[in-house]
C-alpha cells in the first residue's frame, strides 16, 4: 500500500485542502471525526505506516476558536501531512489519542497545560506538566492571547 | 538444626525518585521509578522543572530577535534550531539562500551533530563506569568544539544562522584548519567506536536493556537515532532535503537489535558519516556569492502565512511552527517540538521489567535534553544581588 492509498484515506475524511509551506498537504477534518481517523490509519496500515510528530495548538482569538494541528508523518515515505481542526474557545474540547496511540501523549500534556484544551479520556492531564505554579495557581493558561502571561 | 521459622517478606511497589537532581542525570528531570524488588514495574516521567517559556517569548519578539532568542532553546544544538526556525521564516519571505551558504550551513550543523554525539558517548561511558574513556572522549570533542569556533566564533552558542545565508564566511586558511581538525579526529572516532562495539563490559551493560520494537518506536513517536536503532528509517536530512543535503553523500544509519546500544552505536556511526559530510563540504564549497546576506536589506515585513520545517536535530526530527498574521513584527505564533519532548515523555513504557540498576543506562541512551527552563536567575555583579525575572518580565515586561 503507497502513499497514495494513505492521501485517499485522509481526504474521504476531511472537509477542505490546504497547503502548509514548504507543500505540505493539510486536510481541514471535524472535530468529532479527528479520533476516528486515526483509527482507520491505525486500522489499515498499522503501528508501523505512520507517526503523529507534533500536535501544535493555536489560540485564534479573534475568531473565537483554537486550532488543532496534527502533523503526522507517513512511513516509509516519510511524507509530513496536516491534519487540522477547529474547536470553540470558550469549550475546547476533543477526544483523545492516547489509548490508541501513545504518541500522543506528550503532544495532548503540553497543548491541554499552556493551552487548556481538554482531551477527553485522557488521564494524565495535569496542570502545572510544564506551566511553572504561579502561572497555574492563577488559573492561567500561558498560550492564550488573553492570558496576560 | 533444621529451620523452625519461616519468615516472608511481602513484595511491596517502592517508588524510587530518579531526580530532578541525580548524579546519573545531567539535566532536571523526574522519573519515579515504582520498583518490586529490584525489577521495574511502573514510570513516571515528571518534567516542568526547566520551562522558559520560550514559545510565548517568541511571539513577544520580533522575527529577526527571535532567531536568537530560539538559539538559546539549547546548547548543544543552537545551530539545528536556528536553521530550522530560519528556513521557516525563508518558506514566509519565498527567499533562497545561495549555495555556498547552504553548504556552510549544513557543516555547521554537522560539527554541531559530532559533539553532540561524542558528548552523549563520553556521558554513557561515564554512567557505565569507565571514566578515562569519558574524558579521552572529551579530549578530542574539543577538536570538533575548535573547528566549530574557526566557522562561527563560538565554542558552544553560535548564532550562525541568518535570514538568507549566514553570519560568517570563511576563507582558505579557516577552510584548511577546519579540515586537518577534522582528519585528525577521524581515527580518534574509529577507535572509540571500536571500543563501545568490542568492548566486553560496555557491551554486556548495554546489550539488550532498553529494547524498543519497530511498531514500539512508531507508535510513542520516537524519532532520531532512538527510532533508528530499532531500524526505523526516518532522517529530516534524508527526505525533506534541506540546504544543502540533496547535493552531499551520506547514508542513513540504521540497526536491527533496538537496544541500548544499537542507540550508541548508531550514534558513532553517525558522528563518522558526518566527519566525512564535512570533509565533502569542505573540499566541494561552492563560491556562488557571498554568503552573508546585508541585514539591512532583509524585508522587514512578514506576509501572512504559515510554515511548518523539520530539520534533523542531533537528538531526531526537530520541527519549527511559524504563523504571521501579517499585521505587526512579531510572529503569531511559534511552536517548537524537540526530540526529547517525544523520546523521553513517550519512553516510560521502556523502563518495564528491567533492573533499577539499568534505569540510567536506558535514560542515557535516549540523549536526554531537558532545556526547557522557567525562569532565569540574574546576578547583578555591581550590587552583588541576584533576583528573578519571571516570565512576563523576561519577554520585555515592567521589572
Amino acid at each position: 500500500m503507497g502513499v497514495v492509498d494513505k492521501h485517499s484515506l485522509l481526504e474521504s475524511f476531511s472537509v477542505g485542502r490546504g497547503v502548509v509551506k514548504p507543500s505540505r498537504k493539510l486536510y481541514i477534518i471535524e472535530p468529532g471525526n479527528v479520533r476516528r481517523v486515526f483509527e482507520a490509519l491505525i486500522e489499515k496500515f498499522g503501528y508501523g505506516g505512520f507517526y503523529l510528530s507534533t500536535i501544535v495548538g493555536t489560540d485564534l482569538r479573534d475568531e473565537g476558536r483554537i486550532r488543532l494541528d496534527y502533523y503526522i508523518v507517513l512511513l516509509p515515505e516519510e511524507e509530513t501531512v496536516v491534519l487540522r481542526t477547529f474547536i470553540p474557545r470558550e469549550n475546547p474540547v476533543i477526544d483523545s489519542l492516547v489509548d490508541i496511540l501513545p504518541g500522543a501523549l506528550s503532544g495532548e500534556c503540553e497543548t491541554h497545560d499552556l493551552l487548556g484544551v481538554v482531551f477527553r479520556g485522557n488521564p494524565f492531564l495535569k496542570r502545572g506538566f510544564f506551566a511553572p505554579r504561579d502561572v497555574v495557581e492563577k488559573g492561567e493558561y500561558p498560550l492564550r492571547k488573553d492570558s496576560g502571561v | 538444626m533444621g529451620v523452625t521459622k519461616i519468615v516472608e517478606i511481602p513484595v511491596v511497589t517502592t517508588e524510587v525518585p530518579v531526580g530532578p537532581q541525580h548524579p546519573a542525570l545531567h539535566e532536571p528531570l523526574l522519573l519515579k521509578v515504582y520498583a518490586e524488588g529490584e525489577e521495574v514495574v511502573k514510570v513516571e516521567v515528571n518534567t516542568g522543572y526547566n520551562h522558559r517559556g520560550i514559545e510565548k517569548l517568541c511571539e513577544r519578539n520580533t522575527f529577526y530577535r527571535d532567531i536568537f532568542v530560539v538559539g538559546r532553546v539549547c546548547g548543544i544544538c543552537n545551530a539545528v534550531h536556528a536553521n530550522c526556525y530560519v528556513r521557516a521564516l525563508e518558506q514566509l519571505l519565498d527567499l533562497h539562500p545561495n549555495k555556498r551558504a547552504q553548504y556552510l550551513r549544513v557543516l555547521a550543523m554537522e560539527l554541531e551533530r559530532v559533539h553532540s554525539h561524542m558528548l552523549i558517548n563520553a556521558v554513557m561511558a561515564e554512567i557505565v563506569g569507565f571514566e578515562t574513556l569519558f574524558m579521552q572522549i572529551m579530549l578530542d570533542r574539543e577538536r570538533v568544539m575548535k573547528a566549530k569556533e574557526i566557522l562561527t566564533g563560538g565554542r558552544v552558542l553560535a548564532d550562525y544562522m541568518m535570514v538568507g545565508g549566514v553570519r560568517r564566511d570563511i576563507d582558505e586558511e579557516k577552510r584548511q584548519r577546519i579540515r586537518e581538525l577534522l582528519l585528525k579526529l577521524k581515527p580518534r572516532v574509529e577507535y572509540y567506536r571500536k571500543v563501545f562495539e568490542e568492548d566486553e563490559t560496555i557491551v554486556k551493560r548495554l546489550e539488550g536493556v532498553g529494547r524498543i520494537s519497530y511498531s514500539e518506536a512508531t507508535s510513542h513517536s520516537l524519532v532520531g537515532p532512538t527510532a533508528r536503532g530499532s531500524g526505523v528509517k526516518i532522517d529530516s536530512r534524508v527526505s525533506d532535503k534541506y540546504d544543502a543535503y540533496g547535493e552531499i553523500p551520506f547514508n542513513l544509519v540504521t540497526r536491527s537489535e533496538g537496544d541500548s546500544w544499537a542507540r550508541m552505536m548508531v550514534r558513532w556511526d553517525e558522528a563518522l558519516e558526518s566527519i566525512e559530510m564535512n570533509i565533502y563540504i569542505l573540499e566541494h564549497l561552492p563560491s556562488d556569492g557571498n554568503p552573508v546576506p546585508d541585514e539591512r536589506r532583509l524585508p522587514r515585513r512578514f506576509p501572512p502565512g504559515e510554515a511548518y520545517t523539520r530539520v534533523e536535530a542531533q537528538r531526531g526530527e526537530l520541527t519549527y511552527y511559524v504563523m504571521s498574521d501579517g499585521k505587526g513584527q512579531n510572529p503569531y505564533r511559534v511552536k517548537i517540538r524537540t526530540p526529547s519532548f517525544n523520546n523521553i515523555i513517550n519512553s516510560a513504557f521502556m523502563y518495564i521489567g528491567y533492573s533499577l540498576a539499568d534505569v540510567p543506562v536506558m535514560l542515557t541512551s535516549l540523549d536526554p535534553c531537558i532545556s526547557c527552563m522557567e525562569r532565569v536567575t540574574v546576578i547583578d555583579l555591581e550590587k552583588n544581588t541576584r533576583y528573578r525575572l519571571d516570565l512576563k518580565q523576561l519577554a520585555g515586561g515592567k521589572l
